[in-house]
Formats: structure tokens, sequence, C-alpha cells
């Protein structure tokens, strides 16, 4: 069954994550297939909302030339904002006053007005809940979920993190080689507020000595113990992943002033992230640095805190974000001509589905304390500190 | 006690909070009554509850008892924005999805949730000042109107203020200028004291750092300065490290005030991180985190230039405590 769909939008809400260009490749080329017309909004909906703001406007035209040679090492040529938020646009008004603008009303006139008959945005697990909102304004729209920290709930496997995964591997090798010339311990601390799945698996495969995620409240006398059965003559150094919302199990054991003020960090909904898509939890690495700190203390052994942060999200994807790139783009295509809207592009293995957004936010999707990674963790002798 | 009809029937306006005992917000001891709404963002601000002009959500995850034991907050909520992270109890916030509509806090046990802001008519709010009139008898000291910008309530601030001056009380109010002149013109003539802010005085800087640049602000202040002659003025500077704790910044507030008789003092008031934790409580990030306050030694040094600009000696006044 064919849609009228003919003319759709590309947009890109998120955060910057590796492999946005490769959705965008993957729309055209389905697009081109069924002969439909693809335009990309810049800077996720502001290229709409304030089209005066781009010299040659805030929309433009993607033509199967346009993706031929689009480089998939990096870069977004869409421009992202994580912040875009037509429901509260700052603006500052006759009376000089700031003030936050409800303009999604605007926005779905501009996008009828442009003759697209759909949106599909490329989302972060924020952005999830404002395109909700805008499709139960009538906006028909399908979403490509993106998440370096692979916390969005009913896909196994956001845009993005495999690519995180890679590099943040990558790196820890990279420490646990300076951990050893240096004889101390490192300790290295990576994105994941809620859900801890860069810690574990990185942890995991580069076989590290401890790892601490949100889900397994830790205990670090008992990661100590564990040292101190591993660390001795032959071997002096040793090496822990810490996810940036791990918690200990006893408030009280981390007295520093390094920990951020745990009621105000747990106070942040996964939703709440700020204008530059970054973290909600600003001034990362105090995981790393209260478990260094405690670390040493505990095992008379020097350790070092070393924070990943961010730079997971820049860089190339790799080959397996490349093919998600251009089987989520394709699918959510696929998804428009089936007819489908209010919908995010979901990868449960071996199938791509369609989700009702509905399903999709509101949730993280953490580790659960019995899933085989943990089981796998636990085999390989990595401490969880539990 | 009887009231004059104007009070009677004044508008009713959305109020903050009254803080009692106020040292820093005018002459003696205060009564600050906090009104919400504000049309400046200042990145520093340090009451990011006042900035939304209606009642507005907030939460204290380390009250909440979770959901085993409590969540009819998650099956009262008609937008759905409350929900749970599967490793842990305690409900979080989808702000996004929050029309601060309040229902969670009515039925929210620890409080946990709740609301900034609630409307109040002008008598409520003068019949809960004048409780502390004894204070203001013996130390000077009145009502003082802040924010947010409390002249965008302008019929209401108006309201208030008149009340209080039949009521006898001083009145003073906290401002940064930025609303029409139409607001000043209705507002002013009920104020006492003027307490003013002087941000930043290059208007790009002002633009980046509070949302707008500072023409129409300047311009008011000087209308008023020259329209209020009767009135007493005090330019104040919050002072941000880094941004306008320079002493290029004072000498221009300097300058611009000294020509004015009415206007007595400048005050500084040091940057502090008091709002750090309301950010959190309101899904908001705070982007300040990493600025420290004024060191002693620079305060002591923009303080000296004060004190000479206004021909005075020896030590300087508390910061913040307004010299009358």
């Amino acid at each position: 069954m064919t849609t009228p769909t003919k003319r759709i939008a590309i947009n890109l809400c998120g955060g910057y994550v590796p492999g946005l260009n490769t959705v965008l490749t993957g729309v055209v080329l389905a697009a081109n297939e069924l002969g439909w017309q693809v335009v990309g909004i810049r800077d996720g909906f502001d290229g709409l909302l304030g089209p005066d703001r781009y010299s040659e406007g805030g929309l433009f035209k993607i033509t199967l030339r346009g993706v031929d040679n689009l480089s998939t090492g990096g870069g977004a040529i869409l421009g992202n904002a994580a912040g875009t938020d037509p429901f509260r646009v700052r603006q500052v008004n006759a009376d000089n006053q700031v003030q936050e603008v409800d303009r999604s009303g605007d926005l779905i006139a501009k996008i009828n007005a442009e003759k697209i008959d759909a949106v599909i945005s490329v989302v972060g697990p924020r952005a999830l809940s404002i395109l909700f909102k805008l499709h139960r304004q009538g906006l028909r729209t399908v979403c490509v979920p993106t998440s370096v920290e692979n916390d969005v709930a009913a896909t196994h496997l956001a845009l993005g993190f495999n690519s995180a995964l890679s590099f943040a591997v990558d790196m820890i090798e990279r420490v646990r080689q300076a951990a050893q010339s240096a004889r101390k311990i490192g300790v290295v601390e990576v994105l994941g507020e809620h859900a801890g799945w860069l810690a574990l698996q990185a942890s995991i495969a580069v076989c590290a000595d401890a790892v601490l995620i949100p889900e397994i409240p830790y205990d670090l006398r008992k990661v100590a113990t564990k040292f101190r059965e591993k660390i001795e003559a032959r071997r002096t150094s040793g090496l822990v992943v810490v996810a940036e919302g791990a918690v200990p199990q006893d408030e009280q054991q981390s007295q520093t002033e390094a920990v951020a003020p745990k009621s105000l960090k747990a106070s942040l909904s996964p939703g709440a992230t700020s204008h530059r898509g970054s973290h909600a939890i600003e001034g990362s690495g105090r995981a790393a640095q209260a478990v260094a700190l405690q670390l040493q203390r505990l095992t008379d052994q020097l350790t070092y805190p070393l924070v990943l942060g961010p730079l997971v999200r820049g860089g190339p994807p790799t080959a397996v974000d490349r093919q998600l790139g251009l089987g989520y783009g394709a699918a959510a295509v696929r998804a428009l001509n089936e007819n489908q809207s209010g919908v995010m592009v979901a990868f449960q293995p071996p199938e791509l589905r369609f989700v009702p957004l509905a399903e999709a936010i509101n949730k993280v999707r953490t580790v659960p304390v019995n899933s085989v990674f943990v089981q796998i963790a636990r085999s390989l002798g990595i401490a969880l500190g539990d | 006690m009887e009231h004059s009809p104007m009070t009677a029937s004044a508008p009713k306006g959305i109020v903050l909070n009254i803080q009692h005992f106020s040292t820093h917000d005018g002459p003696g001891m205060r009564t600050t009554v906090f009104l919400k709404g504000c049309s400046l963002r200042c990145k520093w601000c340090s009451n990011p509850e006042s900035i939304h002009p209606k009642p507005e959500l907030a939460y204290n995850l380390s009250k909440c008892i979770g959901k085993d034991q409590c969540g009819f907050c998650r099956k009262e909520c008609p937008e759905s924005a409350i929900f749970n992270v599967d490793s842990d109890v305690k409900v979080r916030i989808n702000w996004d999805l929050c029309t601060n509509c309040g229902k969670c806090v009515a039925v929210c046990p620890p409080q946990a949730l709740y609301l900034f802001g609630q409307e109040m008519i002008v008598d409520e709010v003068l019949d809960e000042v004048e409780q502390d009139s004894s204070f203001y008898r013996e130390s000077g000291g009145g009502i003082t109107l802040s924010g947010g910008e409390c002249l965008l309530q302008a019929d209401f601030a108006a309201g208030l203020l008149a009340g209080a001056h039949e009521r006898g009380i001083n009145t003073a109010i906290e401002t940064a200028f930025n609303v029409p002149w139409s607001h000043l013109e209705k507002v002013l003539p009920h104020v006492d004291v003027v307490l003013h802010d002087h941000k930043l005085t290059i208007p790009e800087r002002h633009k980046k750092w509070t949302g707008v640049d500072n023409t129409r602000i300047l311009e008011n202040i000087k209308r008023a300065y020259e329209t209020f002659p009767e009135k007493t003025f005090v330019a104040r500077t919050p002072l941000i490290p880094g941004v306008n704790d320079d002493e290029e910044h004072i000498r221009a507030v300097l300058a611009f005030i000294r020509p004015y008789k009415n206007v007595i003092d400048c005050e500084l008031l040091p940057y502090m991180r008091f709002g750090e934790s309301k950010y959190g409580f309101l899904g908001r990030v705070y982007e300040m985190r990493d600025f420290n306050p004024p060191t002693p030694e620079s305060l002591a040094r923009l303080r000296a230039i004060i004190e000479e600009a206004f021909g005075r000696s020896g030590q300087p006044a508390d910061v913040g405590g307004t010299r009358l």
C-alpha cells in the first residue's frame, strides 16, 4: 500500500554521536527508491523556527548526489541541536523581555506550508519526549534513536553506542599501559548517569579489575580486597572503570568534597540535558576522583583518575554504527511508506521494529543486575563492588 | 483593620515567597516579598525558581519515599510525566511533559514535590508583612519587593506598595529596570528606596550574560533618576568574578550615577552559589558551577574605589547592607 507521502524532512534533534551522516544517507537512498523528495532542516528545528539566521535558508533539498560522497567519517552536515525545544523557544519580545514561548503550533504550520508530509528525527532520550508531544499535535514523525550510553528504551542498540564503546576500549587500553608503567591504579570514568552499559561492556573488553555502574551500588572495601589479592610485586598496577552515575552503597563512605551532591545529581531527570546537549551532570570527573581517592586510602597504592567523558561522542562511526545508521534511515522511510507515524525505529534482534513513541519515553534502558554482561564480568573476575 | 477600597480591590499576583527579617534588601530589618517572573536570564541567577511567571513544579529527590511505599504521584499525573528508572524506587520527572499543574503536589506525603509560587491578593501579603512592623520601627526597615523582576507585575506591585504606605510601612524595591516605562510610572510613586542593578556596562556583554542588551535598562535608570528626584536610589552590581569584577566596570557605574544626588550609594553583591541546588530541583542545568565567589581582596579594592568616589573615608558599610 502506498501513501500520499512525497516530500519528507530529516533533522537531528539529539547531541552529536558518531554516524549521524549515515542515517541521512540511508533516508535519502531509501526515499529515492520510492521517488520521494528529501529536505534537511538545519540544527534540529531551528532551520524552520528561525530561517533568517541561515544565509541559504534553514531548509535545503538533499539530492542523491548530495549524499553520494558524503563523509561517513564524522561530522553532521545538517547540524544538530540537542536543545531544540519548540515548546520553549527563548526569545526577546517587543518589550525587551526574555521569554520562553511555545512555538509548536507555528512549527507545524511551517512544516505544512513547506508541504512536508513527514519528519524523520534523529533523537536522543530527551528529544523523544519532544517529538512525542509534536506527534500528539499532529506531526507525522518517525524517530531514530541515538545515545552513546545506550540508554534509550525499547531498542537494543542506539546509534553511536558501538562507536563510543570502541573508542572507550581503545582509550582504556592506553590507560592500562600508562598505569602499568607508572605502577598505579588507573581509574577511568565514562559516561553513564543511569545506565552502565558503556562502563560494563568496556571493562569486559579490556578485562579491567573492577567496574562500578549505577545499577549496582558499590562498596570500595570489597574492590580493595580484590586488589590486595591481585597486586603484588610482579603486578603493581590496576584498572578500574567507573560510570559517572555510580554510587557507593553507603553514602558515608565517600566523604570527599569531590563527590557531587547526591541529591542534586539524582534529582536531575534523564531528560535534563543542557543546551549544548552535553550531559546533565556538568563538571564530569567527580566519580573518578572520589573512587581514586578512596581506593588509594584503602589499598595504599597510588591511583590516578582519568575522565573520558564526552570525548567518546566524537570521531568516526564503527562498522556496526554505519550499518545501524543506514539501516535506521532506510527503516524510517519504510515506516512512513507503511503509513506509520509517532513511532521509533528499534533494533530488536534480529528485527528492525517500529515502536510507538509512548512506549519509548519515560524509560531508561538500564543494565539488569542479572544480565549476561554482568555474569560475564563476574566470570572474568571483574569486581563489581557488591 | 480598615483599608482603602483601592487596596482591597487591587489585583492578584503570583508570589514566590515572603522572607522575614532580611538585612540585605534595603535599610533596616525588612520583609522581602519575592514576586514571580523575570525578564532577564542572568546565567548566575541565584533564584531560578523566580524566573517562570507562573507557579512551577520542583522536585527534591532526596525526600521521595519511593514507588514501593507511595507512588501516588505517578497515578495522579495526567501527563504521565512521572516515571521510574528500573534501578531506583524514587520517581523521576520528565520535565518536557510536565505542565506544572500541581496535581502531584497534593498527593506527595513527604513534600518531595512542591510548587514554587502561589496566587495571593494584596491584603493577604500585607497582613503577613505587617506582623513584622515592630521590627521595622526599631530598625528603620519595611517591605521590599524583589523577584524575579517585581515590576513585571506592575499593578500588583503598585497595590502592595501603596497598601504598605497606607499602613505606615516604608517601601523598597529590587529591580533590574528591564520593563516598559509605563510599569515604572505606575510603581515608583509608591517606592521610598529603589535598589537597582548595574550588571554589565558593555551592551553586547550584557546580552551574552543576561539575554538582552542594556540600552533600554540604562535609559530607564536615567529617566527614573530624573523623573523622581525625591526618591532614594542605590545602584548595585552583582559581582561575578571574571565577568564584571573589574575596575573598569565599577568606574563606569560610578560615572553613570555620580551626577545624580538622589543616588546615594553603589553596592557590591558578591556572587554566591546559593541557587545551585535549586537548578537541580527544577530540572535545569547550572552553568556556573566552576565560578567561585570573589576574593576578599578584590572586593576590598573595588569597595575602596566606591568609597573614594562618594568622598567617604573609613570602613565601608557591610556589603549588601544599604547605608541610609
